[in-house]
């Protein structure tokens, strides 16, 4: 999917993150593209699944109706899909996306209660921001992470945006989780210095459960990054319930090891942490796991140490709990 | 036993491995941190000995300034602290390998009425010290007794009553008696301090040695000439103070002969009896070995702070001064390394010992009951520019992962040449969380000392005394923290007439100003009637150069107290020239001689000004007449635009944004300049500094509301960092964006130094990756000439929770500005702030 600004290719971005540290080497811009090919349970950043703009409420920003009030001035069907609960605004679904393509209420609310998730910036715009942390990319040996979303859904702009990096000598990372069509994911690849994606589940079947897709299309394009020789991390999101036993987490051992021959940099196993609720809420949206209550960080913490060293020990994979352990590029 | 002693080496010979970690953000919350048995029973026991107030020093100094009332000052001076050192009590503790006192036993504050009493009174009578929330002090009632009854002599003769009849009303109103526009007297109720004793001439000669100089220029004199009658005295206040010395330091040395000889258990008793001995050498001799050296760096400086309670009183480069005693000994099997590790620790316990007791007003906004300003520097480079780090250095910050303690306040130079594994020892002990050590940047520290005439070689030699401030050891008297300036308030008064905000009949100044038709500064245009910036920017500059002159002139008065009232005939003896020149210290004896007020509150009067200029003059959105009526009102009624100037949608100081970094660089250069270079009274040149260590709480609560979307009373920014309001934080683009916006500022012209405080949470700095991007950020900020940094490494959750249930939080030390303090301790208004100040996160 391509978007335009003012006729120039663009991409929809979300947020930047810069000197994030725990997706990829180093010091790095990370950049949020929206638009998902999954929906995953556990989803910590819901404003990244629709390919559209969506509008998020913030309620605790709003200044109050009767204090304020320009959302309401500003809104062309005079604020019918803005809603109050008396003083603040609420968020609510239908104003997420039935306002989406107006935003004059965005554009006016002066504490940013109502935000636009999906701002529309050309690869020039990106690169300026890009550049600004360059020599810490430089000394950390850091660069710029593509994530999403599916970053891949907008895989014409990735392309386009991930050229300019390498044009710059800057190390590309992108996260997808390679539910693409594989010709997409090759054109990207193409100026792609590490990739990380996860598998979260082997059996088919949990996988669709508790994600939405299948896992057919992502193991085999796996295999086939591997093929390309490029350099990957995979991790495995720790859900208790879903994916937490030792057998579930052995048989995306047996894969590693017998399917791409061990040949990754590093095998991570993330933790499952109630995340992005707030962001939820803002869509007007349930928090899909709703009442789940996760386990004790020294619990979980446990776990994922027992599952890394079982790896290591019997499938000999470079396998870690969590993202800080260094990787050796 | 390895004999081998490590200097520029990448492989230091310290007693722990250079990269071991003590986890991330776990502060000191540790039982036992010291693999020494002893150093976690002392820590214990200091932790559970209540902070007291002692009178001895008191009432013998009062006694002998009656009796030596007929002698000049300063030999009066000399006279009455020998016999303080002469007559007050000395004890040694159980376990003690360095032994001495501050004429009071541990966590016990002296009392120094020559600068003031009756504050003290006022306290015992009004606001009893054991019901402070924090800074809390169980005072005897035989010591309230015992104030009370020296009280009636010291109505008058008091150096903050000498100041005070001295000033103006001009000087008044902006003071800290009426609307502190600016805060000047830190030095009207104490002592100057902000010092760095010549350590490594003291270790060389001995006191002897520096007897013998003075003996030998004493000789020297022509009584026929006038100037040569001065010296005379000076000499003869400095002979009359040795006597003091030796005698203070014998009899610790004979009280632990006496204690060796009831001693039942053979290894303790081998232990006093060596503490007697160094003792008796010391109290004349040049030290022989690292213990000895130790023993008298210590008890020579509680000696300065026995003379004088100004703190940040600094203990110097320790990697530099004891390396020539710690290679002997390791060489020579003298003494072991894990011997002098424990040593170190010990030295950090006594420290750890020193009181000093602050009045009410004071606390609420700089808690922390300990003296302050312990300053103690490894790393960096020597005279000739070669990197310095040797074993030393590596242990002295084992030290503190071994004590947790917020002594000494830890300073580690940095440069091109800094060893990586010293990096990463200085890294993992940051990560702890306990906001120590700070790290100073070598180049643009030395060029600040070059930009103040400093020869280079002395310049590399820098130390950074008490917090942050830049001076060659035992060379300068820098009276480094003279006064604040609130950057913030001058603004308000830049944009309403020179009116404040908030004039009105409520004010206690009402009838001689706002009601009297005039108003408290002068009048250099208003928000209602300019037209550009440009006119902004002028009016600034004029209400600047306005409030420094006040400024400059009480600090003056300040300094001239100081020299007529209170000579420091021993501090003299440790600070060069004062002996070649004949001439005490508060008079210009030193070779470096420098005033450094601070300017507070940066990041707010940018973003205040920057919003002034987006809004009112750039994109016209609201009138300056509106913009005032907004801050009159305190924002109420005007909450939109309270939520505007707070959002993304202005230009904010901290976000790499040239729009509003080039307006902070404006502020700090307009204050500056009205600052550097103007002369002292005791010799030498003002330079300004930006930091507020914790005065942005203060300076905060006497301004209305501000442009940036601050409400009435809010700290303002902390130090040279962005600004935060309630609302929520200024800076929004990341650690990376910080380095790059504030290090735009011309800091070597700071002569003072800033600080800028990182808040990282502790899963952003996490695992190997998390240290080494940590590390490589300080890299580029410090590549960009940033100056230096310090950080606080605790979760804002641990905070929060600390404030709830703070028995179970007592060994939480963070980092608060220019030191370290036990969270639960401070004032709920400090805890608030640090609370507040932006965490970088990034899970």
């Amino acid at each position: 999917m391509l978007h335009y600004k003012n006729g120039e290719p663009a991409g929809l971005v979300t947020n930047i993150q810069k000197y994030t540290i725990h997706d990829g080497p180093g010091i790095r811009t990370e950049i949020f593209f929206k638009g998902c090919t999954m929906r995953c349970k556990w989803c910590s950043n819901p404003e990244t699944i629709s390919p559209l703009r969506e509008l998020g409420v913030y309620p605790s920003k709003c200044v109050r109706d009767d204090k304020c009030g320009l959302c309401v001035k500003a809104c062309p069907l005079d604020g019918a899909p803005i809603r109050f609960d008396g003083e603040h605004i609420l968020a609510s679904l239908a104003m997420a996306q039935a306002c989406a393509d107006c935003l004059r209420c965005a554009d006016e609310c002066p504490g940013r209660a109502i935000k636009l998730w999906g701002e529309l910036m050309t690869a020039e715009e990106l690169m300026k921001i890009i550049l600004e942390d360059l020599s810490f990319y430089r000394r950390t040996g850091g660069g710029v992470t593509l994530n999403g979303g599916e970053v891949l859904v907008q895989w014409e702009f990735a392309h386009e945006l991930l050229k300019r990096c390498r044009e710059q000598e800057i190390h590309t990372c992108v996260e997808t989780a390679l539910n693409v069509p594989t010709e997409h994911m090759e054109a990207v690849f193409e100026y792609t210095d590490l990739v990380i994606t996860d598998i979260k589940h082997m059996d088919p079947e949990k996988h669709r459960a508790y994600t939405g897709a299948g896992n057919e299309l992502i193991l085999k394009n796996i295999r086939r990054a591997a093929e390309l020789g490029m350099k990957l991390v995979i991790r495995t999101p720790v859900v208790p319930g879903h994916n937490n036993s030792d057998e579930e987490i052995r048989a995306v051992g047996r894969f590693l090891r017998d399917e791409l021959g061990g040949r990754i940099i590093q095998y991570q196993l993330l933790p499952y942490r109630k995340m992005g609720t707030e962001k939820y809420d803002s869509l007007g949206q349930p928090y899909p796991m709703g009442d789940f209550v996760p386990p004790e960080r020294s619990q979980w913490e446990a776990n994922l140490l027992h599952l890394a060293s079982m790896l290591q020990e019997e499938f000999g994979l470079p396998a870690v709990p969590g993202s800080g352990a260094k990787l050796e590029l | 036993m390895n004999t081998e002693a490590k200097t520029r080496s990448d492989a230091p010979l310290a007693i722990e491995p250079y990269d071991r970690e003590w986890g991330v953000g776990v502060s000191g919350m540790t039982e036992d941190p010291s693999p020494f048995p002893r150093i976690n029973k002392m820590l214990k026991w200091l932790k559970e000995t209540d902070s007291t107030a002692d009178s001895q020093r008191a009432m013998i100094l009062t006694e002998a300034y009656q009796k030596y009332e007929m002698y000049p000052q300063n030999i009066k001076c000399a006279m009455a602290l020998r016999d303080v050192l002469q007559g007050v009590d000395v004890r040694i503790w159980p376990g003690e390998l360095i032994v001495g006192e501050l004429a009071a036993p541990p966590n016990s504050a002296p009392i120094y009425p020559e600068f003031s009493v009756d504050w003290l009174i006022d306290e015992f009578d009004n606001r009893p010290m054991e019901n402070r929330t924090n800074d809390r002090y169980v005072v005897s009632k035989k010591v309230q007794d015992d104030i009370r009854s020296i009280q009636p002599y010291w109505k008058g003769k008091t150096l903050s009553e000498a100041v005070l009849a001295s000033y103006t009303e001009e000087e008044k109103k902006g003071s800290h008696l009426e609307k502190c526009v600016l805060l000047e007297s830190l030095f009207m109720y104490a002592g100057v301090g902000h010092v760095c004793a010549n350590y490594e001439k003291l270790l060389k000669l001995g006191f002897g040695g520096i007897k013998k100089q003075i003996e030998e220029k004493m000789a020297a004199l022509d009584e026929s000439l006038p100037g040569d009658v001065k010296k005379k005295e000076f000499y003869t206040a400095e002979l009359i103070m040795l006597e003091g010395v030796k005698s203070y330091i014998t009899r610790y040395g004979d009280l632990a002969a006496v204690m060796a000889r009831a001693e039942q258990d053979p290894v303790r008793k081998a232990e006093l009896e060596r503490v007697s001995s160094n003792c008796r050498w010391v109290a004349e001799g040049a030290p022989r070995d690292f213990w000895e050296a130790i023993q008298l760096w210590h008890i020579a400086t509680n000696m300065i702070i026995i003379e004088t309670n100004g703190h940040s009183v600094t203990y110097g480069r320790f990697d530099k001064i004891f390396w020539p005693f710690y290679k002997h000994d390791i060489e020579s099997g003298t003494l072991t390394r894990e011997f002098m590790q424990e040593l170190i620790e010990h030295a950090f316990l006594k420290m750890h010992q020193l009181r000093k007791i602050r009045d009410t007003a004071a606390i609420i906004f700089s808690s922390g009951t300990i003296m302050g300003g312990t300053a103690l520097d490894v790393g960096g480079v020597d005279e000739n520019g070669d990197d310095i780090t040797n074993d030393l250095s590596y242990m002295v910050l084992d030290a503190h992962a071994h004590t947790r303690i917020p002594n000494p306040w830890m300073g580690v130079r940095l440069h091109k040449g800094s060893p990586r594994e010293f990096k990463i020892k200085v890294f993992n002990v940051i990560r702890i969380g306990t906001g120590e050590p700070k790290i100073f940047n070598d180049e643009p520290m030395i060029q600040s000392l070059l930009n103040y005439g400093k020869p280079i070689e002395d310049a590399r030699n820098y130390v950074g005394i008490g917090c942050v401030e830049p001076a060659v050891p035992g060379k300068t008297y820098g009276w480094h923290d003279s006064g604040s300036m609130n950057l913030t308030k001058v603004m308000t008064l830049a944009i309403n007439g020179g009116r404040c905000i908030e004039c009105s009949d409520k004010c206690p100044r009402w009838a001689k100003c706002g009601g009297a038709g005039t108003q408290l500064s002068i009048d250099t245009g208003s928000l209602e009637t300019f037209t550009s910036f440009d006119q902004v920017k002028e009016s600034f500059d004029r209400q600047m150069k306005y409030w420094c002159d006040k400024l400059i002139s009480t600090i003056n008065k300040i300094d001239f107290a100081h020299q007529r009232l209170k000579p420091l005939p021993y501090l003299s003896l440790l600070v060069d020239d004062c002996v070649e020149k004949g001439k005490d210290v508060s008079v210009g004896g030193a070779r470096y001689n420098h005033s450094g007020p601070q300017g507070v509150g940066l990041g707010t009067t940018a973003d205040s000004l920057s919003v002034i200029k987006q809004l009112v003059f750039d994109e016209k959105k609201v009138t300056g007449a509106e913009l005032l009526a907004a801050l009159r009102a305190n924002w109420e009624g005007y909450e939109p635009l309270y939520a505007l100037v707070n959002s993304d949608r202005m230009h904010h100081y901290g976000n790499d944004d040239d729009y509003a970094d080039e307006i902070a660089q404006f502020v700090m250069n307009t204050y500056c300049r009205h600052i550097e270079h103007r002369p002292t009274p005791h010799g030498g040149e003002y330079m300004p500094g930006v930091f507020s260590v914790t005065n942005n709480v203060m300076h905060g609560t006497v301004v209305w509301a501000t442009p940036d979307g601050r409400k009435a009373g809010e700290p303002v920014s902390d130090c040279i960092g962005p600004a935060h309001t309630q609302c929520c934080s200024h800076d929004r683009r990341g650690p990376t964006a910080i380095a790059n916006s504030v290090s735009k500022l011309d800091m070597p012209r700071i002569g003072n130094g800033i600080i800028l405080n990182w808040k990282f949470s502790p899963s952003a700095v996490s695992g190997e990756t998390g240290r080494d991007n940590l590390i490589a950020l300080m890299d580029g900020y410090f590549e960009r000439q940033g100056m230096q940094s310090q950080f606080a490494i605790v979760g804002k959750e641990t905070l929060k929770a600390a404030q709830k249930d703070p028995d179970s939080y007592k060994d939480l030390l963070v980092r608060v500005a220019g030191y370290s303090a036990y969270f639960v301790e401070l004032s709920p208004e400090l805890q608030n702030d640090l609370i507040g100040r932006t965490e970088l996160s990034f899970d």
